[in-house]
């Protein structure tokens, strides 16, 4: 644990530093644009484990959503080379076999590429917590970066606009089975980001029909006071 | 970096037509597609988007396809596409606005791909292209549903008060200087046959108005000089509307004030003139009224009138989406009813009418008109056969039908019909013929065979009768069914004369443009089909004049399958509809008849019907390939 708070500053190649440099400096994204001039990104992750303190980045899924449509040929999708591959049990929940783990992307590379698909849109996932903290670890870790980055939880967002569903429908799984969004490998992590990005196609329509939201700004402040509800409940 | 999810894949493969097409082209299309969610309920594409924008492939739900805008938003489901189809195919081929609104029956998903997207994809992929152009039977089913659309939407703002007045003026105003004399706007107005004057000054701007109606009050009772400048007569008082405004207030405007004309303005100048006539035109023209209307007709005015109701009824039936084998033969029926009026009132006013030549003569329909394939711009082939009666010779008998026959051509010609500029009609003396003479004729056309024979062979051999002594043209028919099936040598050459006249498609199966960049659609398009039909017909001893029945009913005694039969009467018919769109586009637009031709430029078709057209030419296509086999020519 402590190697870990104290690891050695990580070493980037110039190109790779130029590169971070690069996205750090983009422009913030504004949230207000409505949801037909936004562009955000729904991500998902695969994790050796669900320990957020020990368990780290398997795989990174990510779909933009441009102007409320899934854009197919904007999706990202990669697996992050692991200094030892994740136990057995792990391996038969996201199928991501030993040697594919090992054959994978060079962590510092593979973040910088994601970093620069996502861009500075917004950030959308089922639970961010999760996804966000394993993102960040490994992006200090291996970018040396803070990570500063607007996310939006579906977790909160859906059951404040469907809120007599909120103790019915916990995770994911429930939700995409209610409005019938099939997943064809469920634990991939791309193909769970587009499941989550077909949720908040639908929270974008709810939203808009029942509560007059139009952007994701609005979206942000229903999930601050669902969270506020669920705190106090 | 683009990660598209095998999964995405793998959906989309399962279904047609991605499952036959090449892994290169589906995944260049996901890479453009998007997706998009519709809530229950929600529209997704409907007419008043304009051309559609995108072509959607089902992900999951249901989309329920409305016939119709005005109605009930659940009761008329007429179409429920699921996972997988792909619409609307029709409307982006086309470049149009979809005919019904799509709207999703529960949560969906599509996945979308932009229309220019689409089209490179049918360029590209060739499955892909099958798929949106696959069967004609099915696509000729969509266009008609597509021209039934556009025509009814045509006909209900024609017919409805609840149109605009601009889509209510039927040409440009007539119109005279404030300066102009009475006596030279009355000589306009009689020519032109308008029952109303509008004087306007250099900018368009109406000044007065003079109607017929105002004759009798303003200039024949005061006895007015008809060399005062016209405005001194014209009512100042106008009656004036913007374009925009709808007939049905016009009509309120007119009974109101007594009116009879409402001028229609923009921008200051006048635009057209609307009569109380013009609203009443609105309604539809019965059909039983145009009959009876030509039966009791007394004078080729009345008749020249139902010819005119002729042609409105053509137009609505187009609208009320009756197909072109049914359409051409009410055609054919109102216009032999018309010409044998006009024949029967020509015998009577000459009269011929009790007389035993007038019992002894048949007026024969030729061509087209004998097939019962007229549109509306036939030109008129006619000719008569006689029986010579006791002590008369043919030549007189003929020298006393001529002129009768040459006045029922200038009539018809006055009702529409053009006359024929190969002098094919009864008038020409050699085609005024004793049946003698006629079965002498034929026998020398089938057992010569020169260019000239084998041209009139194709028009002479559709013969049949229209006024008059019936049983002489079946006399000359059964004959000629014997003459023409034993002489193999006439059906061999007919066989290749036809063959020379090829439909217009190259190589690679693109159009092959005459002059001008047009098509014919009669010459290229229907001829094919007509000559190998009455090839058939002859050879079969079917005695039938019409294609389509000739086509069926030779099909048995040629061995010709049934499914090929079929496909060619769709082609036959479809190449039909194009033609008859054309000439009713033109005489909408107001164009006389002599601007009705079959010319037409393919670019100005939409795709599909471009697609459909190179389908119909390669069923000609095969067609003559059979009859090349059938003549081993």
């Amino acid at each position: 644990m402590l190697q870990r708070w104290f690891a050695p500053k990580p070493r980037l190649t110039a190109q790779q530093a130029e590169r971070l440099a690069a996205w750090v400096a983009l422009p913030e994204m504004g949230m207000k644009g409505g949801f037909e001039r936004s562009r955000c990104v729904v991500v998902d992750v695969e994790t050796t484990g669900l320990n957020l303190m020990t368990d780290t980045l398997i795989s990174i899924g990510a779909v933009a959503v441009v102007n409320g449509k899934i854009v197919l040929g904007d999706s990202f999708y990669v697996v992050m080379q692991q200094r030892e591959s994740s136990r057995k049990e792990n391996i038969l929940v996201h199928g991501i076999s030993g040697t594919a783990q090992r054959e994978g992307v060079e962590p510092a590379e593979a973040l910088l590429a994601f970093l620069e698909f996502v861009g500075k849109s917004p950030l959308v996932a089922f639970h961010v917590t999760f996804d966000e903290t394993m993102i960040r670890r490994a992006v200090r870790q291996y970018l040396g970066l803070a990570l500063k980055h607007p996310w939006l939880d579906l977790a909160y967002v859906m059951p404040a606009l469907y809120p007599t569903l909120a103790f019915s429908h916990r995770v994911l799984d429930s939700w995409i089975g209610l409005f019938n969004i099939r997943i064809e490998t469920r634990h991939h992590a791309l193909a769970d980001a587009l499941a989550t990005a077909q949720l908040l196609q639908v929270a974008q329509a709810k939203a808009r029909q029942k509560k007059a939201i139009t952007d994701i700004s609005g979206l942000r402040d229903l999930e601050r006071e669902q969270r506020w509800v669920s705190g106090v409940s | 970096m683009s990660a598209i999810h095998p999964s995405e894949l793998a959906f989309i493969t399962k279904h047609a037509p991605f499952d036959r097409m090449e892994l290169a082209h589906v995944l260049w299309m996901l890479e453009r597609m998007s997706m998009g969610y519709y809530a229950a309920g929600e529209v997704i594409v409907s007419p008043e988007q304009g051309a559609v924008d995108r072509f959607l492939v089902i992900k999951q739900g249901v989309v329920h396809g409305e016939q119709s805008v005005a109605k009930a938003t659940d009761t008329d489901t007429w179409m429920e596409l699921a996972e997988g189809e792909c619409f609307p195919l029709g409307a982006l081929l086309a470049n149009r606005p979809v005919a019904s609104i799509y709207r999703a029956g529960s949560d969906t998903f599509c996945y979308e791909l932009a229309a220019a997207d689409f089209l490179e994809l049918i360029a590209t992929s060739a499955a892909f292209r099958d798929f949106c152009t696959r069967r004609i039977a099915n696509l000729l089913e969509h266009s008609k549903q597509v021209i039934q659309a556009q025509y009814s939407h045509s006909s209900a703002e024609q017919q409805s008060l609840a149109s605009p007045l601009s889509s209510v003026i039927r040409r440009a105003p007539v119109t005279c200087a404030p300066d102009a004399t009475i006596r030279q706007v009355l000589e306009i107005m009689r020519e032109q046959r308008i029952g109303s004057m509008v004087a306007v000054d250099e900018e368009g701007r109406p000044l007065g108005i003079m109607t017929l109606h105002d004759v009798l009050d303003r200039i024949a009772i005061p006895q007015i000089d008809l060399d005062l400048p016209v405005m001194e007569v014209m009512s100042t008082e106008l009656s004036v509307m913007p374009p925009q405004a709808l007939a049905h207030e016009a009509a309120l405007m007119m009974a109101k004030h007594g009116f009879r004309h409402v001028l229609v303005v923009e921008d200051g100048k006048l635009a057209g003139l609307v009569s109380e006539k013009d609203l009443f035109a609105l309604q539809r023209v019965g059909l039983r009224q145009i009959g009876a209307t030509i039966r009791h007709a007394e004078t080729p005015q009345v008749l020249q009138q139902a010819a005119t109701d002729i042609r409105k009824m053509a137009h609505n039936m187009m609208a009320q989406g009756v197909a072109p084998e049914q359409l051409t033969q009410f055609i054919s029926a109102f216009n032999d009813l018309l010409t044998a009026r006009v024949v029967e009132l020509e015998c009577k006013s000459s009269g011929l009418l009790g007389t035993p030549l007038h019992d002894g003569l048949c007026w024969m329909a030729l061509g087209s008109e004998g097939r019962f394939e007229q549109t509306l711009n036939t030109d008129q082939d006619n000719a008569i056969i006689f029986e010579v009666p006791q002590g008369m010779t043919a030549d007189q008998v003929r020298e006393k039908l001529l002129p009768v026959a040459r006045r029922i051509n200038e009539t018809l010609d006055l009702c529409g019909f053009p006359l024929c500029k190969g002098e094919i009609m009864a008038s020409n003396p050699k085609w005024c013929l004793s049946l003698e003479e006629w079965k002498r004729t034929f026998n020398g056309w089938i057992g010569g065979g020169s260019p000239e024979s084998l041209l009139n062979a194709s028009i002479f051999f559709d013969f049949r009768s229209l006024y008059g002594a019936e049983h002489l043209a079946e006399d000359l028919r059964v004959w000629l069914a014997r003459a023409a099936a034993d002489n193999s040598r006439f059906l061999h050459m007919m066989a290749g004369n036809a063959l020379r006249n090829r439909p217009p498609l190259g190589v690679v199966r693109d159009f092959v443009l005459g002059k001008g960049n047009t098509l014919d659609l009669k010459m290229n398009g229907i001829t094919p089909f007509v000559d190998a039909a009455r090839i058939f017909a002859l050879a079969a001893g079917v005695s039938q004049t019409n294609t389509i029945q000739r086509l069926r009913l030779s099909a048995a005694k040629m061995r010709l399958p049934e499914s090929e039969i079929d496909a060619w009467i769709d082609a036959l018919l479809f190449i039909q509809v194009l033609r008859l769109r054309h000439h009713d586009e033109v005489s909408e637009r107001g164009a006389g008849d002599d601007a009705l031709d079959n010319l037409i430029d393919p670019e100005t078709l939409n795709e599909l019907d471009r697609r459909i057209l190179k389908e119909a030419f390669r069923q000609a296509r095969k067609l003559q390939s059979r009859l090349a086999l059938e003549y081993q020519l």
